[in-house]
């Protein structure tokens, strides 16, 4: 039964720090329509900057300040920030496809660097040695494992609020409308090149808060963290959790990390003695079906985006 | 329907029945009336892979076969890393809380076994073993105390094999040197290492140049070393890259004098350039020692697999569950600390020594129950463990001949280890 708790604790803590870059791209994607291709870039930038600021002095290396954790990571979510601004600003003029290969081009030149910039991310290697907060006064590891997940669910259900409130704010249905149609926006005075750049910022800034926990729960990073797969499986999660609802993209994020590890397991335990060598092979298989039959049975995600229209717009339908 | 009356004379013979029914089908198997469960995350979804797996296996069969761990029949639980720390983190996770093991073997990746091990196994206090992690920040992670002496590998760390390196530059009397690394962890370890191993020996190292995967052409890196001038050049890299990398350093009008990593020992690579441009080449390798249980590993492989143990890791992660296993039946109780405390006994030089098959293994649970300790001969050698949890092995030097390697020289363990010993001076 400990075991249950211990094993489910850490799931959901993992989970969940996933389903806060899934919101942030729902931000992106879901809510104004940027298909950015490189997550993992801004999910790393949060991650190393949280462990560069917030872990200890290397030798012959740049970093380690040991600042206090807050200060680091709010440091790592300021630094996917700046990313996301240099990035969004270069690539302002690109849509769709365009910026996805921009951004997919990006989350490799950021790998690329973290892997060979050994002064600075400490290379193939990565950063270890960071110090977990309040570790040592809670002592206890399993207590520590629970009250990480509170503070998960806090930061998720605070991100969750704000975006709800966004979204539902003028400003969220001028994200919305430039999703549907920029020129029409333009139109009306509106320029949506800038509320473009800001939904890249903010959503970017989200996929740091992810990188930033899940460096502090591992307290290590490494260039495997940050490899493509993980852009991958956080664009999946959105589009089977329903993209443009954030409810869909938390329950997204839970159904696809649960079949991604669950399917190891059922596959391990249920799974003849002779087949288990090649269940590994077998469980992408399995990853795959889930992701193609959730999107067969419900097309638009298991939570679909609420289309609501104002009331002005319902009367003058009325009127017709 | 009628209640069975528990006083009844029918219930009264059903109670002595059922009992006879429950434990007949057990009585029948020899050994296999309990099972003890130990993990593995290997990535059994890549290619290289799932031989490592097959290994592991093979070493649990062939040790259930001999009587398993206390009576018991070991039952690995097997689960792919995919290569990506979340998912062999969370396997590992699983592995530790839901199915209880007291050991885990793997991973391969030092990038997967690092999280693993400082998230995972040690707050839990389970053993970890790890056939193929090289890095030296294992070694880092244990020096500072934070392993609780729960972690080994298997496999001749980096130091290991770049000493080596340096050894065959000096042997051959080049007084410079040009290096190309792999630029991934092991690469960048083993390069590093080489460079400053050449330094201490007074070899001039002229530059060192990164070479990433799949390029399709290093001319760039080529010219940039050429521009160095280097006598000699040493090559830490796997056979795709390696070849492009010496065609266009020999046609470039490069040195053909060259020490390179064991990754190239292949026929790929000595296809691939051309044995006329490789004549002058002198490679390293750990393995395998010069012992009777290597040799016997090798043939009780080919007998199972109908191939020869030429992939990477086979023979360490024979001889993890070995001694993973050997240290369980040691230990009084089946926790990692106790298995963990053991290790050293079932690998002390100064033991018994003993090899890893049937008679041998007979041999050492017999020494174990005498409270004796044990020297395990396994696959690659007389395993001893360092205070870090890291192995050195005997190496040999190579060339590469018309049809295949030839070996030029063999260094066995304490030589290697004497020579470490004066670099890190």
């Amino acid at each position: 039964m400990i075991g249950l708790i211990s094993y489910l604790t850490f799931f959901f803590t993992i989970a969940l720090i996933l389903a806060i870059a899934v919101l942030g791209l729902n931000l992106q994607w879901g809510f104004t329509g940027l298909f950015n291709g490189g997550v993992v870039a801004f999910f790393a930038a949060g991650a190393y900057g949280l462990i560069m600021l917030g872990g200890p002095a290397r030798a012959n290396e740049f970093g380690g300040f040991d600042l206090p954790y807050l200060i680091a990571l709010a440091g790592g979510v300021l630094l996917s920030g700046v990313l996301a601004l240099v990035v969004g600003l270069a690539t302002t003029r690109l849509r769709h496809d365009y910026l996805a290969i921009a951004t997919f081009g990006v989350a490799i030149a950021i790998e690329s660097v973290a892997r060979n910039a050994e002064y600075l991310t400490g290379g193939a290697k990565g950063l270890r040695g960071f110090e977990r907060p309040l570790e040592a006064w809670v002592g206890q590891p399993q207590l520590y494992s629970f009250l990480f997940l509170c503070v998960v669910i806090v930061c998720l259900v605070g991100v969750y609020i704000a975006l709800e409130k966004l979204v539902d704010s003028p400003f969220g249905r001028l994200l919305r409308a430039v999703r549907e149609n920029e020129r029409a926006a333009q139109s009306l005075g509106k320029s949506p090149a800038h509320i473009r750049l800001t939904a890249f910022v903010i959503g970017a800034m989200i996929m740091g808060l992810s990188g930033g926990l899940y460096a502090t729960f591992y307290a290590f990073i490494s260039p495997q963290d940050i490899a493509p797969i993980l852009t991958f499986q956080i664009w999946a999660m959105l589009i089977v959790g329903g993209s443009g609802n954030n409810r869909g993209a938390i329950l997204g994020t839970l159904v696809v990390w649960g079949g991604w590890v669950g399917s190891g397991w059922a596959l391990t335990a249920f799974a003849p003695a002779s087949m288990q060598l090649y269940a590994g092979s077998i469980q992408y298989i399995l990853i795959g079906c889930i992701i193609v039959f959730t999107l067969l049975a419900r097309p638009r995600g298991l939570l679909p985006e609420r289309l609501t229209t104002t009331q002005y717009a319902e009367s003058s339908v009325e009127k017709r | 329907m009628r209640k069975v009356n528990l006083l009844s004379p029918r219930a009264a013979l059903l109670s002595l029945l059922l009992p006879a029914i429950w434990i007949s089908p057990t009585s029948t198997v020899l050994a296999a009336d309990c099972e003890t469960k130990i993990g593995a995350v290997l990535p059994t979804s890549v290619d290289w892979g799932r031989p490592i797996a097959e290994t592991a296996q093979f070493a649990v069969d062939l040790f259930n076969e001999s009587g398993g761990v206390k009576g018991c029949d070991i039952d690995m639980v097997l689960r792919d890393s995919q290569v990506d720390p979340k998912i062999g983190v969370d396997a590992a996770k699983a592995l530790v809380d839901l199915d209880k093991v007291p050991l885990l073997l793997g991973a391969v990746s030092s990038g997967v076994s690092m999280p693993i091990l400082t998230s995972v196994t040690v707050p839990s206090g389970v053993m970890q073993m790890s056939c193929c992690s090289s890095s030296t920040g294992f070694t880092d992670v244990a020096a500072e105390g934070k392993t609780n002496g729960l972690w080994f590998r298997t496999f001749a760390t980096t130091r290991n094999q770049a000493a080596v390196a340096a050894k065959l530059v000096q042997d051959k009397g080049y007084k410079s040197v040009g290096i190309f690394y792999k630029n991934d962890d092991w690469g960048q370890d083993i390069g590093k290492l080489v460079k400053a191993d050449l330094e201490k020996l007074g070899i001039t190292v002229t530059t060192s140049v990164a070479i990433n995967d799949a390029q399709p052409s290093y001319r760039a890196e080529v010219t940039e070393a050429l521009k160095t001038k280097p006598e000699a050049v040493y090559m830490a890299l796997y056979p795709a890259e390696g070849i492009s990398v010496t065609r266009e350093w020999v046609s470039l009008g490069g040195t053909q004098k060259m020490v390179v990593a064991n990754s190239l020992k292949s026929d790929e690579y000595r296809d691939g350039v051309g044995f006329q441009y490789l004549s002058d080449v002198i490679g390293h390798d750990s393995a395998p020692p010069r012992t009777d249980s290597a040799d016997s590993f090798t043939a009780m492989y080919k007998e199972k697999f109908d191939s020869e143990p030429n992939g990477p890791g086979l023979p360490n992660i024979f001889d993890a569950v070995m001694i993973s296993l050997l240290a369980m039946e040691a230990a009084p109780e089946l926790t990692g600390a106790a298995i963990a405390a053991q290790v050293g006994k079932v690998t002390d030089p100064s033991g018994t020594p003993v090899n890893a098959d049937a008679a041998g293994l007979k041999e050492a649970r017999a020494l174990l129950a005498d409270g004796k300790s044990l020297s395990y001969q396994g696959a690659t050698g007389a395993v001893v463990f360092d205070a870090n949890g890291d192995v050195s092995a005997p190496a040999v030097a190579w060339t590469f001949t018309e049809d295949g390697t030839a070996e030029a020289a063999y260094y066995p363990l304490a030589d290697v280890d004497t020579f470490i010993a004066t670099l890190s001076k």
